[in-house]
C-alpha cells in the first residue's frame, strides 16, 4: 500500500468515526436542548415584565409555574383586536398577554431582527397603557461578546425600563439606541425615546433600532387600542 | 522509589507550577481573560478544558503510531474539535445557563495554544498513560491559574464568590467601593501579571 492511499483511508476513518460520535450526541442530547430553549424563552418573557430577577436563579418547575400562571400566548389581528389561537388569521402577529386575573398588566412583543452577524431574538414588553416600555430581553444573538453582545446584559437592558414609545401630543416615535450616553447625546425632551448606547457596537445598536421600530410599528393598531382603552385594563380571551 | 519522585508524578505536578501554561508560557490567555469576571465559569471553562486537553493527549497517543506523518496537525485539530463539540454539547443541554455565558469560549478551546501544543510536542512521542497524565496536569496548571484570577476578580470586582456575597454590606456604608477596573479586561491582564510575577520569583529561588 502507498503512503498516499494508507493517508486517505485514515482521514476519511476519522471522519467517519468523528462524525458519527457527534451525530450520536447531537441527536442524544437534543431534547434536553429543547426543553432549556423553551424554558429560557419562557424566562426571558417572565424577565421582561420583571416576574423573575436577573441575579436570581430559579428552578425549571417555578419558571414553568410562573410563566403559566401570569403569561398567555395570543395573537393580534391587523385591526389591533386580541385574539385567541382558534380564531387567529393569516396576517396576526404572536404577543403574550400579562395578567393578573383578568387584568392586563403588560403585553409583550416577540422580537425578532436583524442585528451586525446575525438574527437577535427577544422581548419587548409594554405596560397596558400602550405607551411605557416595561423591559427588553434577548435570549439569543450572534453579536460579538464584550461589544454587541452586551445587548445581553443587564445593565444595556434595564435602560429600556421607562422609557417611551410615544411623543408628549401622541405621536409614535419608537425607542432607539443612542450613540453613546444618552444624556450627552441626546436633547432633554427627547431622552424618553432614547437608551444608552455600547461603545464599539454602534451597527449592532442602528440594526436593533431600525427592527425595534419595524416592529413596533406592525404593532402599532394593538398599541392604538391599548393607548386609547379600547382594549381596556381588563380582557377576557374565549378559549 | 518515592511517589513524589515518580515520573508520573513529575508530568502531572511540573504543569501545575513550575512550567505551568500560563504564567510561564503565556499561552491560552484570550480565555483567561474573558471568562474569569466570576469564578463559576471560570470553574467550568477549566473543567471543559482539562477534559479536552486530556482525552485529546490520550486518543492522539494511541493514535501515534497511525497518524500519518503529512497529515498530522489536521488529524490533531480534527480529535480536538470533535473533544470540543461534544463538551459544548454536553453543557447546552445540562448546564444551559452557563454555557450561554461561556458562548464562544467553548468552542474556542479548539484554537488554545495549549491544546494543539500538548498533543504535538508530547501525545506525538509518548504512550498513552503519560501523555493522559500530561493532559491532565496541564489542564490543572491551567486551571489554577484561571481560577485563581477569577477568584481575585470576581472578590474585588463585585464582593462576591460563586455569586455569594463575601464582603459584608456593612464594609460599603463605611465607602468601600468595589474595583470595577477588575470586571474589565485590564483587571485580569493585571491579576495574570501577579501570577506570572509570583512564579518567576518561585522559580527563582
Amino acid at each position: 500500500m502507498s503512503d498516499g492511499f494508507k493517508t486517505v483511508i485514515f482521514a476519511a476513518a476519522l471522519c467517519l468515526v468523528c462524525s458519527v460520535l457527534l451525530t450520536a450526541a447531537s441527536s442524544g442530547l437534543k431534547p434536553f436542548h429543547q426543553t432549556n430553549i423553551m424554558l429560557d424563552k419562557q424566562k426571558n418573557i417572565l424577565k421582561s415584565v420583571g416576574l423573575i430577577q436577573d441575579d436570581e436563579s430559579y428552578s425549571s418547575a417555578e419558571i414553568i409555574s410562573r410563566y403559566n400562571q401570569n403569561i398567555r400566548a395570543l395573537w393580534v389581528n391587523p385591526s389591533g383586536q386580541i385574539v385567541a389561537e382558534k380564531q387567529r388569521g393569516e396576517s396576526d402577529l404572536p404577543v403574550y398577554l400579562y395578567q393578573q386575573g383578568e387584568a392586563i398588566s403588560a403585553y409583550i412583543l416577540p422580537i425578532h431582527t436583524r442585528g451586525l452577524w446575525g438574527r437577535i431574538n427577544g422581548y419587548l414588553a409594554i405596560q397596558s397603557d400602550g405607551v411605557t416600555i416595561s423591559g427588553f430581553t434577548v435570549y439569543s444573538h450572534s453579536e460579538t461578546p464584550g461589544l454587541g453582545g452586551e445587548i445581553e446584559k443587564r445593565w444595556f437592558q434595564k435602560n429600556f425600563i421607562g422609557k417611551k414609545i410615544v411623543d408628549r401630543s401622541g405621536n409614535f416615535v419608537s425607542i432607539a439606541v443612542a450613540k453613546g450616553a444618552v444624556e450627552e447625546r441626546i436633547p432633554a425632551e427627547r431622552q424618553a425615546h432614547y437608551v444608552d448606547g455600547i461603545s464599539g457596537a454602534t451597527l449592532t445598536g442602528k440594526f436593533l433600532s431600525s427592527g425595534l421600530k419595524e416592529i413596533l410599528l406592525q404593532y402599532e393598531p394593538v398599541s392604538i387600542n391599548f393607548r386609547k382603552n379600547i382594549i381596556g385594563k381588563t380582557h377576557k380571551v374565549s378559549e | 522509589m518515592k511517589l513524589t519522585h515518580s515520573k508520573s508524578f513529575k508530568i502531572l505536578t511540573e504543569p501545575l507550577l513550575a512550567n505551568n501554561p500560563i504564567s510561564n508560557q503565556i499561552l491560552g490567555i484570550c480565555s483567561a481573560l474573558a471568562v474569569t469576571v466570576q469564578l463559576k465559569t471560570a470553574i467550568v471553562m477549566s473543567l471543559a478544558l482539562t477534559c479536552v486537553v486530556s482525552f485529546s493527549n490520550l486518543s492522539i497517543s494511541l493514535l501515534r503510531n497511525l497518524i500519518p506523518k503529512n497529515i498530522r496537525i489536521i488529524v490533531e485539530v480534527a480529535i480536538i474539535a470533535t473533544l470540543v463539540i461534544l463538551i459544548d454539547q454536553i453543557l447546552r443541554a445540562f448546564l444551559y445557563d452557563i454555557s450561554k455565558q461561556l458562548s464562544i469560549f467553548v468552542g474556542l478551546i479548539i484554537t488554545n495554544c495549549i491544546v494543539l501544543g500538548r498533543a504535538e510536542t508530547y501525545a506525538m512521542v509518548n504512550p498513552p498513560g503519560y501523555s493522559f497524565l500530561d493532559g491532565v496536569g496541564n489542564g490543572l496548571g491551567y486551571s489554577s491559574v484561571l481560577i485563581g484570577v477569577a477568584f481575585l476578580r470576581e472578590l474585588l470586582g463585585s464582593g462576591k464568590l460563586l455569586g455569594i456575597q463575601v464582603i459584608p454590606l456593612s464594609v460599603y456604608e463605611f465607602g468601600y467601593r468595589d474595583n470595577g477596573l477588575m470586571l474589565l479586561a485590564p483587571g485580569a491582564f493585571i491579576a495574570i501579571g501577579l501570577f506570572a510575577w509570583l512564579q518567576n520569583t518561585w522559580k527563582k529561588k
